[in-house]
């Protein structure tokens, strides 16, 4: 018999990074029997070893836990994780549109953070019932207190009624159980209307194929039903349904209220659209359910086989890669420098660094990455307006009318004593202030908007290194601007090298080149010939750097034991030389391709 | 050809860039080490190839005295046979000679000795930590030349005064030496010079020290990389190593290449006088590794390689093993090859380490 709706509570957990949300989800499942202390692995509901590497989660599961309150009832408490990160700020949302409730969880040391105000706001926007929660209660440095007024001044929560909780001690889960028994609204829904439900993630299985995890708004699915996603029009036939608890329990029906998952043979992840809606395919709802959109990639870089011949086994990780994670997007893609490789699109930062991980730690792969980069649009005097992912690509100055870039905002939470760095460091990055709020006497939040161009490169990075790690940040973009862009070339003996072409403010122009031909000039070994590095802005050279010529590389004395010694050496020596890569007759070490970040390090002038 | 490699590991003082496996001499056990090398030169199997040369080397081999030469060089002769053409050079040190020492190697059949002048500035001498001045390099020069007409004078530059070099290879020239050895100072690892790194000279620098000799020695032949020679003058001994030919070695720390085989002896005084001969290194090589040795190894030498050398040692053209890397170094202006010979050219020699780069693939 289906359970009535009144008995169930669908509520996920939001926090920032490192703040505990694992811990508590964990400790949940325990309480409620779902998973038993012996067969307890820490944090069960982050599934790969990146994710626990850096305590975030990147894909979400959702659980259905049974726990008896204290009312007498049995309740279906569906605990649906988010992802813990801003890359995936659509995702989230999608998430949080499957539930009625959120427990906001705050590190009772740390206090409120970036994550925590955007997860909160994201949380408020579609209408979720909130608890906070304050959690590591039982660290030597927690100030309850502190942070039940940043919960009430900063967010506009009731800071009063915040419970507090030490997930890893299991203080204060049982009120946190009966919290959401309490305060999160049962989901409503006509159980007899036409089908919609939301898909709110989905995951690739190997030997089930794609498993898609939705929250059942109106009617009810059922096994053996036909179903059509409306968004990518594509018909399907469920072949099971349920729940996971947290293993499958496969059902007959999910009914309005519920969520859970259905299988029905979709062989690749892209085939799915998160935010998408299900429906009966006989008989389909008017409408899709609202939220929905398409997320596009913001930023972008190469990727080349540091290998030629490993182009094909790039090729097949990729493809492998994308079975389980298709946010982010490639192509084929050619670099005179670099050969064949390709060109990939992430939804973030972070995204970014991921994929290239897992490229490298899960197929054995040694890549040459370019700097990242973002979309540009371009804006020709034809009227006609292109997208450039590749500063390589980018028109002639001749034919551009404007050139539009990509804007963030970006919130900036620090102790006090940081913020004039922050500012400044937001300044140097092209940042518009937009205001100061202050969070207690202790740290503020700074508002800026800037372009994502100079977020990429290294901003996350440097504010961590400026704020001794205790500055969070929190970004969203905010639309396309005009910028005064314009494209520098590196030439290397005179030639282009269309991997090192990148598009800067014009303001900056000269410094990058300056730097990034000084750069080069210490990354590129010398040869033997001399070497001339060249920044230029299309014909006007900007700067010249030279890579003198070697002129003596000799081991001058060998005798009987050092032949074979010499011969093994120079064996290595060719071994780093075959990793360079041959641009025109010069070899340039694939750290090269990357100096673009390391010249936001120099001091401007 | 074949050579044998003596290893006399004691020295007076140790000088801070030596590499070499050395040990204080004060109260060492030289007449076990002595009885010991006797010990491993009767076992060992003498090359198909006939001997021509012997070379003590250290440590310093100029502090044996005559019956601890003289036993050694019996051993040899017992088992290798030393005829008067083979070539046996002894290493000094221009503390240890004396006109009477000079006269006493030569009688015990020593014909050639390798001299380490290093400098004629007393001030680089010290740079260096040697115990002699350059007086007493001077000396020891004049006692060598009157004794041999086959010896070696040994340089070295880039020590401070940097200057010093200019002056040292005029004095080199007035002493007329047969041949000359001019090493750049190294920093090695595990040398007490390792942690002054930071003193080694500019590649720059250096290559205007290294081209001193070539034009200071100009009626001697620039024949290897660091070495000069007068005509027939060349050291016998040193172009086996440098032709990638067979050599015993003999005490501690002593490289030997038989039968396309490797080894090191062990460099622990105390084991070696336990059981002489025992190796702490020895690696097979293939022969396409030997190939490979054989060329890097002839480029270091002016006269090269001749492609009728290559097919008789090895049954195959030198062109169809190394032919691309060969052609890809003559457009690179590192070497020459007229149909007869592979050469390096001037600037092969300084950037040597480019054509074994290059003929790895």
């Amino acid at each position: 018999m289906p359970i009535p709706q009144d008995r169930i509570r669908n509520f996920c957990i939001i926090a920032h990074v490192d703040h505990g949300k694992s811990t508590l989800a964990d400790r949940i499942l325990q309480v409620t029997g779902a998973v038993d202390e012996r067969n307890m692995k820490e944090q069960t509901l982050d599934t790969m070893d990146i994710e626990r590497e850096r305590g975030i989660t990147i894909k979400s599961v959702a659980v259905r836990l049974e726990y008896t309150a204290r009312d007498g009832e049995t309740y279906a408490l569906n605990l649906i994780d988010t992802p813990g990160h801003v890359d995936f700020s659509y995702e989230v949302s999608r998430s949080l549109a499957a539930c009625e409730g959120a427990l906001l969880l705050v590190d009772a040391a740390q206090g409120v953070e970036a994550q925590t105000l955007a997860n909160a706001y994201k949380a408020i926007e579609q209408d979720l019932e909130i608890i906070p929660v304050i959690n590591k209660i039982d660290l030597p440095g927690a100030d309850v207190d502190a942070v039940r007024r940043q919960i009430t001044e900063v967010i506009g929560l009731d800071g009063d009624a915040a419970i507090p909780a030490s997930a890893k001690e299991g203080t204060g889960t049982l009120d946190i159980l009966e919290a959401i028994v309490a305060q999160v609204p049962p989901p409503k829904g006509d159980r007899e209307a036409p089908l919609r439900a939301l898909i709110f993630d989905a995951k690739y299985d190997s030997y089930r194929g794609v498993i898609v995890y939705v929250r059942v708004m109106e009617g009810r699915a059922a096994r053996g039903q036909r179903v059509l996603f409306m968004s990518t029009d594509d018909r399907y036939e469920i072949s099971e349904l349920g729940v996971f608890v947290p293993e499958a329990r496969p059902m007959e029906t999910l009914e309005a209220g519920e969520a859970g998952y259905i299988i029905c043979s979709i062989k690749t992840l892209r085939s799915v659209k998160i935010g998408d809606t299900v429906t009966d395919a006989l008989k389909p709802a008017p409408g899709r359910l609202p939220g929905y959109k398409e997320v596009q990639p913001v930023v972008f870089c190469g990727l080349y086989p540091a290998v030629d011949t490993d182009f094909q086994e790039l090729r097949d990780a990729l493809e492998r890669l994308q079975l389980n994670d298709a946010s982010f997007v490639f192509q084929a893609d050619s670099s005179d420098a670099l050969g064949l490789g390709f060109r990939l699109g992430f939804l973030g930062l972070l995204h970014m660094e991921i994929i290239q991980e897992r490229l490298e730690r899960e197929f054995d792969l040694t890549l040459v990455t370019t700097a990242p980069n973002v979309a540009y649009e371009v804006h020709l005097t034809t009227g006609e307006k292109l997208t450039i992912e590749n500063a390589s690509k980018m028109p002639p100055a001749a034919h551009i009318e404007r050139v539009e870039e990509p804007y963030i905002e970006a919130e900036i939470i620090c102790p006090t004593e940081y913020l004039s760095g922050v500012i400044e460091l937001c300044k140097k990055k092209r940042g518009i202030h937009s205001r100061v709020d202050y969070i207690d006497g202790k740290r503020c939040m700074a508002v800026y908007e800037m372009p994502l161009a100079e977020m990429v490169l290294d901003f996350y990075d440097r504010l961590k290194t400026l704020t001794r790690g205790y500055g969070s940040l929190e970004y969203r973009l905010i639309g396309y601007r005009p910028g005064n862009l314009v494209k520098l070339d590196i030439l290397l003996n005179g030639e282009p090298v269309d991997a090192l072409s990148c598009i800067v403010h014009r303001d900056r122009a000269e410094w990058v080149g300056r730097t990034l031909a000084s750069r080069l000039r210490k990354l590129i070994p010398r040869q033997q010939f001399e070497i001339a590095i060249q920044a230029a802005i299309g014909q006007r050279v900007l700067v010249r750097e030279t890579v003198k010529a070697v002129r003596k590389n000799v081991t001058a004395k060998c005798y009987g034991g050092d032949i074979t010694r010499k011969r093994k050496l120079l064996e290595k020596q060719r071994e780093g030389k075959r990793r360079m890569k041959q641009v025109g007759n010069v070899e340039v070490p694939q750290e090269a391709f990357m100096a673009l970040l390391s010249v936001q390090d120099e001091p401007e002038r | 050809m074949s050579a044998v490699y003596v290893h006399i590991p004691f020295c007076r003082t140790i000088c801070p860039y030596c590499d070499f496996v050395r040990v204080r001499d004060r109260g060492a056990p030289v007449d076990a080490f002595v009885d010991a090398l006797r010990r491993e030169i009767a076992w060992a199997s003498p090359e198909d190839a006939p001997l021509r040369s012997v070379f003590f080397g250290g440590g310093t081999p100029s502090l044996l005295d005559e019956a601890q030469l003289g036993e050694i060089l019996d051993a040899l002769d017992r088992r290798f046979g030393l005829s008067t053409a083979v070539e046996v050079t002894l290493e000094a040190n221009p503390d240890d000679v004396t006109a009477e020492k000079a006269w006493t190697w030569r009688r015990l059949g020593v014909n050639r000795v390798s001299l380490g002048v290093q400098s004629f500035d007393d001030a680089a001498l010290r740079y260096l930590g040697r115990r002699h001045g350059a007086d007493g390099a001077r000396r020891a020069c004049e006692a060598i030349r009157d004794a041999f007409a086959n010896w070696s004078m040994d340089l070295i530059y880039g020590a401070r005064p940097v200057g010093a070099w200019t002056a040292t290879l005029e004095e080199c020239v007035r002493f007329d030496p047969p041949h000359v050895s001019a090493y750049g100072l190294t920093y090695e690892a595990g040398t007490s010079f390792e942690r002054r790194r930071g003193e080694a000279i500019e590649d720059d620098d250096s290559l205007a020290l290294y081209r001193e000799p070539r034009a200071a020695l100009g009626a001697w032949k620039h024949y290897e990389i660091s070495n000069f020679a007068r005509p027939g003058r060349e050291s016998v001994h040193n172009l086996v190593y440098w032709r990638n030919e067979a050599y015993h070695g003999f005490g501690t720390g002593a490289y030997s290449f038989l039968h396309g085989v490797r080894a090191r002896n062990t460099t622990d005084l105390h084991a070696y006088l336990a059981h002489p001969g025992a190796k702490c290194e020895s690696l097979g090589l293939t022969l396409r590794e030997v190939r490979l040795e054989t060329v890097i190894q002839h480029m270091r030498l002016a006269d090269g390689l001749t492609h009728a050398a290559y097919r008789r040692r090895f049954g195959r053209a030198l062109r169809d093993d190394f032919g691309p890397a060969l052609d890809a170094l003559a457009a690179r202006g590192l070497l020459s090859d007229d149909g007869v010979c592979v050469r390096p050219t001037a600037a092969g020699f300084e950037l040597n380490n480019e054509i074994g780069l290059a003929l790895i693939g």
